[in-house]
């Protein structure tokens, strides 16, 4: 008896920690919400200024914020998400981040 | 503020000329000034509009972004504050300004309960010239970039 429980209790850390392993390994998301007073080509010069992207680009994710109310504009690692959403709210956007479901 | 000219006009030398009358610089002063004073003041209405979630999942933001946040849009506000009266304005000067008055648009939106479409159409009419305003400052800036 004596040998088993720490044997289940390995188990079960090993459970447990696969759980968090693959938790972790889903996308991290910016996200944009939609406003009723940011002008929609201001939104496109601060995609295209913070992330790169191109004019198309730029304004596919701004008509889909605009559309449907919020749009993910980014998707990696949950630090960059992080930072990309402090920069696009001290360019007086709503975002905010989730994982991916 | 408004006339028949563009308000801001990108140069071939990358500048960017600032044609806004003593109306106009008046409405950008009051805007810069707001978000100056709320991120200094606690206490201002926008303050904490400007502390909004980063992770809504989370009881707590990491604290390093929170304060990179607040310094970089009191850095831009500051900014944008001391190149009021200039006559061209440099890329970095025009980022500042342009996100500092969208900061401000949002922030004075959020502020008075505007965010939906319904609601800004039905507040009062020198709120709604206030905010077209903005709007069509930061419009014309941001045919610059």
């Amino acid at each position: 008896m004596g040998a088993v429980k720490p044997l289940r209790r390995t188990t079960t850390d090993t459970d447990v920690l696969t759980e968090e392993a693959v938790e972790t390994q889903r996308p991290w998301n910016v996200v944009v919400w939609d406003d009723p007073v940011t002008p929609m080509s201001v939104v496109v010069v601060i995609f295209k200024r913070i992330f790169g992207y191109s004019n198309n680009k730029a304004t596919q994710l701004m008509m889909t914020v605009h559309h449907e109310g919020r749009a993910i504009v980014w998707s990696g690692q949950r630090e960059r998400c992080e930072s990309y959403c402090v920069k696009l709210q001290i360019a007086g956007l709503q975002s905010t981040i989730e994982q991916d479901q | 503020m408004v006339g028949r000219h563009r308000l801001f006009v990108r140069r071939r030398d990358g500048r960017i000329e600032v044609r806004l009358n003593d109306l106009g610089r008046s409405v950008a002063r009051e805007a810069f000034g707001h978000v100056v004073a709320a991120e200094r003041d606690p206490e201002h209405e926008w303050h904490t509009l400007l502390n909004a979630p980063i992770d809504p999942g989370r009881d707590q933001d990491d604290p390093l972004s929170i304060l990179n946040r607040q310094n970089e849009i009191s850095t831009n506000a500051e900014l944008a504050v001391v190149t009021l009266n200039e006559e061209f304005l440099n890329d970095a000067e025009a980022w500042a300004w342009l996100a500092t008055l969208q900061v401000a648009l949002r922030s004075t939106a959020q502020a008075h309960g505007l965010m939906s479409d319904e609601k800004l159409a039905a507040c009062d009419e020198e709120l709604l010239n206030y905010i077209h305003t903005l709007q069509q400052l930061l419009f014309e800036l941001a045919d610059c970039f």
